[in-house]
């Protein structure tokens, strides 16, 4: 191993965690919610998919099951669980967050049980780049994730959604006197994070094929980190919080030890929010008067 | 044009709209004057469907639309200029001027240089981004904005806020210009003498009710008004 394999698995996993962290920031900078709930998310789109293989269904149809589901479990959240509380103090909306984890874990282990399943390899070979090996699931998440972030920029830049998305993350009451719907738009945010998430899920397990109930939770929370040290709400920041995420793990399992990697992370996310609080790219809140 | 018919509306306990009742006619400017906390702002949130009566029913243009959503409620015409001007600030003059068009579909280029021209201000500056803006050029991008939909009755809340008062008298003269072009409109203000000036009508609020209605002209002349509002 080198400096650029290192280099390489650090954008592999980078990539999935800049995934799952637009997720957070989506729904941050559009209802100020952390959404604990995201990680258990990830973990309801890895069982829908490895059922779904299980079956006998072709990977595309099971990747298209899993988004699905996934679309729909977060909007469906987001209207029971966190729409009735809107307008409420921000610590219940929070500790409602919370709950949902618990309760999505706790389910998936009363079905599923705690033992973790095999996820089946669905990407396989590898090709040679000069005398350097690069296995397919390698190129397949960066590329796949890449895609989707670009998707996702022009989406969020050019269409009627995505202007709206925008409007109500700066300010909600004047989206809606722009004749923006709130409610729609929020639904579409979540529907937009799960679904990344959904395709998150099944891009780590194609490298680390174990699915059981709390699989999202350590995950959830270092690509919540991702979010944070990119700048918490802002979509470029999830993508550069995740990849440095990724590369600073890559880098100290390489050459430190693995057992530093989760240490070395946190370490990365107090130093960077002591110099810079609004993260790598985050925006300076404008307080109103 | 609008008719707000006995409304009381709560902020939880505090009762901040007490029986309120008023209306506006096509193509009059009328004004609601009042002291801070009087209740202006609640009054035309709750008319633009951000805040919600217990009672009573606004109706616009012939529809009843105390239960209609906000997003709705633009549709059918009826623009709401909020305090504090509330434009995003982070996003360009244009993309603000291109969110205020957010419900149009057609004519939105016709909208945009029908706005650029009442506001040359705002093209020469269409690039900027908005949070750069001076206090003067933002009130006219909230109010070119608002423009964007061609509404035909629009609310203003407090647009002379903290503008040097040459400033002032030319939002209070474009907003002339947009009532005789036949937009109706719905003025908040402290500076009631400012109101008065260029209202047809005029309703003044205290602590959530409204305790005197009348002409501008005759409100200018009341004694108790003078010596409330107008400084002696
Ligand atoms: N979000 C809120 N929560 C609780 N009370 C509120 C809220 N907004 C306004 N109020 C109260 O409702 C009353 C009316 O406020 P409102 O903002 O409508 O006054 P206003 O006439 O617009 O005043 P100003 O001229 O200062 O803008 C005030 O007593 C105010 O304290
Ligand atoms: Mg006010």
């Amino acid at each position: 191993m080198n400096l650029i394999n290192h280099l390489i698995n650090g954008i592999h996993v980078g990539s999935i965690y800049a995934l799952v962290a637009l997720g957070y920031n989506m729904v941050y900078g559009i209802v100020k919610l952390i959404n604990f709930a995201h990680g258990d998310i990830i973990m309801a789109g890895a069982y829908v998919a490895f059922f779904a293989l299980d079956a006998g269904l072709p990977t595309v149809v099971a990747v298209a099951a899993s988004v699905v589901f996934c679309v729909l479990l977060g909007v469906v959240i987001e209207k029971v669980a966190y729409r009735p509380l809107r307008k409420s103090a921000k610590i219940s909306l929070l500790i409602t967050a919370i709950g949902i984890s618990l309760l999505l874990e706790n389910v998936a282990q009363k079905l599923f049980s705690a033992t973790p399943r095999l996820f089946p390899k669905i990407i396989s070979g590898g090709f040679y780049l000069g005398d350097r090996q690069i296995s397919m699931t390698t190129i397949v998440t960066i590329v796949v994730s890449a895609v989707l972030m670009a998707l996702l920029t022009v989406f969020v830049k050019t269409t009627n959604a995505g202007k709206a998305m925008r409007a109500v993350s700066e300010d909600t009451e004047a989206a809606q006197l722009m004749g923006i719907n709130v409610d729609n738009t929020i639904s579409m945010t979540f529907a937009i994070g799960s679904g990344l998430a959904a395709i998150a899920a099944v891009l780590y397990c194609c490298s680390y094929p174990q699915v059981y109930p709390t699989m999202g939770a350590l995950f959830g929370i270092k690509a919540f980190i991702a979010a944070v040290l990119g700048g918490i709400g802002s979509i470029p920041g999830a993508v550069v919080g995740g990849l440095t995420i990724g590369i600073a793990e890559a880098l100290t399992k390489g050459y430190l030890s693995s057992t530093w990697a989760d240490a070395i992370v946190f370490s990365l996310l107090i130093v960077t929010l002591l110099l810079k609080p609004s993260g790598i790219l985050g925006r300076k809140v404008v307080e109103k008067v | 044009m609008l008719n707000v018919t006995d409304i009381n509306v709560y902020y939880g306990s505090i009762h901040a709209l007490h029986d309120m009742t008023f209306h506006v006619n096509d193509g009059e400017i009328v004004s609601l004057i009042g002291a801070n906390g009087a209740g202006k702002s609640t009054t035309l949130k709750t008319i633009s469907g951000l805040l919600r009566s217990r009672t009573g029913d606004i109706e616009f243009d012939g529809h009843s639309i105390s239960r209609t959503e906000p997003d709705v409620i633009v549709r059918q015409g009826l623009t709401h200029v909020p305090e504090g001007r509330r434009i995003f600030l982070s996003m360009t003059v244009e993309e603000n001027l291109d969110m205020g068009a957010f419900t149009v579909r057609e004519g939105k280029k016709q909208a945009l240089d029908d706005v650029y021209d009442r506001f040359p201000r705002l093209a020469e500056r269409r690039s900027q981004i908005a949070g750069t803006l001076s206090g003067g050029e933002q009130q006219m991008l909230a109010m070119g904005r608002a423009l964007m939909i061609r509404p035909k009755m629009m609310m203003l809340d407090e647009p002379s806020m903290g503008l040097a008062p040459i400033l002032v008298s030319q939002i209070m003269d474009i907003i002339v210009e947009l009532n005789k072009a036949g937009t109706t409109i719905l003025l908040v203000e402290q500076n009631a003498r400012l109101a008065l000036k260029i209202s047809h009508r005029s309703y003044v609020i205290e602590s959530g009710r409204i305790v005197l209605s009348d002409t501008a002209e005759n409100l200018l002349n009341n004694d108790q008004v003078k010596k409330a509002y107008l400084g002696g």
